[in-house]
């Protein structure tokens, strides 16, 4: 474990406000539980929990805290310079950084999707779910690095994106699903384990092409930018 | 010991003899401030980006259901309807304006200044309670206005039609402030707990979010009165029982406000109310305590 995921992690940990990251996984765990324990039929309580829940909310709300906050933070308190002037090659800064975040978030996503997973159908959807979140997490973690290096307020920024791309435009225009990571992880985990509960317009090698484009060029892009990065005062 | 040899010069500072405006104009300078910055005005572009995308968004769909309506006479939302169809923009802009009006404040240091002025704490989170609320109200009343005036030009009615859309429009305009109310006192609530913006805005997504499924879970459980109580689960769904019960047809039409919420219609609103009530209570109760570190 290199010293700047080391940094990082600890950036995350220290600090109490990373504990407001559990309660919406611990949601998701407690609809499942309780919707399994009352015998309602998952055909039912699965969409909402898994799909509406799960993967539309707390999978981007966790990787966008968790994403913009492993640089965001420290390019916010001016702290990021103590890692710039590092003779290090900014790959060393930006893979380690986007590893810690990909793993916390897929941590956090991952097990309780797993466990939903299990009790709304098979261990076969369990595992199909934690797969398609934890690559998804790497996803949505890549695009929110990035984006804490290009503009001054990421967080909303990838709100824009969770909330009014994915959300709001994906529900009317139909179009738009083909360019949402939230498509793509529901069409992988529905080709991993092949349920009635999950359904997508998005063909599975789209999918699949464009989640791999998304990481390797938001991550391309991240170091590209941190070689010229500029380390400027709060404005407005 | 020898005498003190110092002397205090009058270089000559004049004190202030105007007018004292006192407590209310400091309030209402505050309050009007916090509008301000609600929209950008009188700060830099970017900080009127966020603020003027959501509200350029829903002029645009109020400008196309008008033009939906005066073209084809359907009517495809009524006023009420409007606002429920908002409800994640209405998150997205309460993410944006809430962190902006009290995260800013907390993280500078700057409240120490504001209380050495004749400012009670209070005075300082209602003035900025009331500017979130204001701006959530224009945010959701001025597309109203739009469909209104696009259908009060097209009206074949005359006047007589005209005065039965304005009986339309003010349901609408008070169910917009219900949401105002609602949504800024959890929202802003939420983002005075911490002065890092981001972490605020995530935060008031989240809880926003997060509670929507409940709904939606609690309404498919095998017991009759615990569907019909299953909006209480979430904000935005309180709100649309508590208009369901108070508007009936010009919310839900068809009359099926009794299969949602069957009996409960007090309740709801009663629920309502005490939640606005200990969000305002716990909002007092923070700038009770903050800043004294």
């Amino acid at each position: 474990m290199s010293t700047v995921s080391w940094i990082t992690a600890r950036g995350l940990f220290g600090r109490r406000r990373f504990l407001l990251l559990l309660p919406l996984p611990a949601l998701l765990l407690v609809l499942a539980i309780v919707s399994r324990s009352l015998g309602v039929d998952p055909g039912q309580w699965g969409p909402p929990v898994l799909v509406g829940l799960g993967l539309a909310v707390v999978l981007p709300v966790v990787a966008l805290i968790v994403g913009t906050g492993v640089l965001g933070a420290e390019i916010d308190d001016g702290t990021v310079v103590h890692i710039l002037t590092k003779p290090l090659p900014r790959w060393q800064i930006v893979l380690p950084k986007l590893a810690v975040a990909t793993g916390v978030s897929a941590a956090t996503v991952a097990v309780p999707l797993y466990v939903a997973g299990v009790l709304a159908d098979s261990v076969r959807l369990g595992l199909g779910l934690a797969a398609a979140s934890a690559l998804g997490a790497l996803a949505y973690s890549a695009l929110f690095l990035v984006l804490s290096l290009l503009t001054r307020r990421p967080v909303l920024l990838g709100l824009v994106y969770v909330l009014i791309w994915e959300g709001l435009l994906g529900r009317f225009v139909d179009g738009t699903k083909v360019l949402s990571i939230q498509q793509w992880v529901i069409a992988l985990a529905d080709r991993i384990a092949p349920t009635e509960l999950l359904g997508t317009t998005v063909s599975v090698p789209v999918a699949a092409v464009l989640t791999a484009l998304v990481v390797v060029g938001s991550t391309v892009l991240a170091i590209d930018r941190l070689r010229s990065f500029s380390v400027a005062g709060e404005t407005s | 010991m020898s005498e003190p040899t110092g002397v205090i010069h009058d270089i000559g500072y004049q004190r202030y003899t105007g007018p004292r405006l006192g407590r209310w104009h400091v309030f209402g300078a505050l309050y009007l401030h916090g509008l301000r910055t609600a929209f950008g005005l009188g700060r830099s572009a970017k900080a009127k980006i966020f603020p003027w995308l959501v509200m350029g968004i829903v002029l645009v769909v109020a400008a196309g259901l008008t033009a939906v309506r005066t073209q084809t006479g359907q009517v495809v939302m009524t006023y009420a309807q409007f606002a429920d169809a908002m409800s994640w923009l209405v998150i997205f802009f309460v993410a944006v304006v809430g962190p902006e009006l009290v995260s800013r404040d907390l993280l500078s240091g700057v409240l120490p200044l504001y209380f050495s002025r004749p400012l009670p704490r209070g005075d300082y989170a209602l003035a900025k309670l009331g500017a979130l609320v204001s701006a959530l109200w224009l945010l959701l009343g001025a597309p109203q206005l739009v469909m209104f005036l696009g259908a009060a030009f097209t009206t074949k009615d005359g006047l007589h039609g005209v005065w039965t859309e304005l009986g339309d429009l003010l349901p609408g305009l008070l169910y917009a402030a219900l949401w105002a109310v609602v949504f800024a006192s959890v929202g802003l609530l939420i983002a005075s707990l911490t002065g890092k913006r981001a972490f605020a805005a995530g935060g008031i997504v989240a809880v926003f979010l997060m509670t929507a499924p409940i709904v939606g879970i609690l309404s498919i459980m095998p017991s009759r009165t615990v569907n019909e109580l299953a909006m209480l689960g979430s904000p935005t769904a309180l709100i649309h029982a508590v208009g369901a019960y108070t508007l009936g047809d010009l919310l839900v039409p068809g009359g099926q406000t009794e299969d949602q919420i069957g009996d409960f219609g007090p309740l709801y609103v009663t629920v309502a109310v005490l939640l606005v009530a200990s969000c305002v209570a716990l909002l007092l109760l923070r700038y009770r305590k903050v800043a004294a570190r």
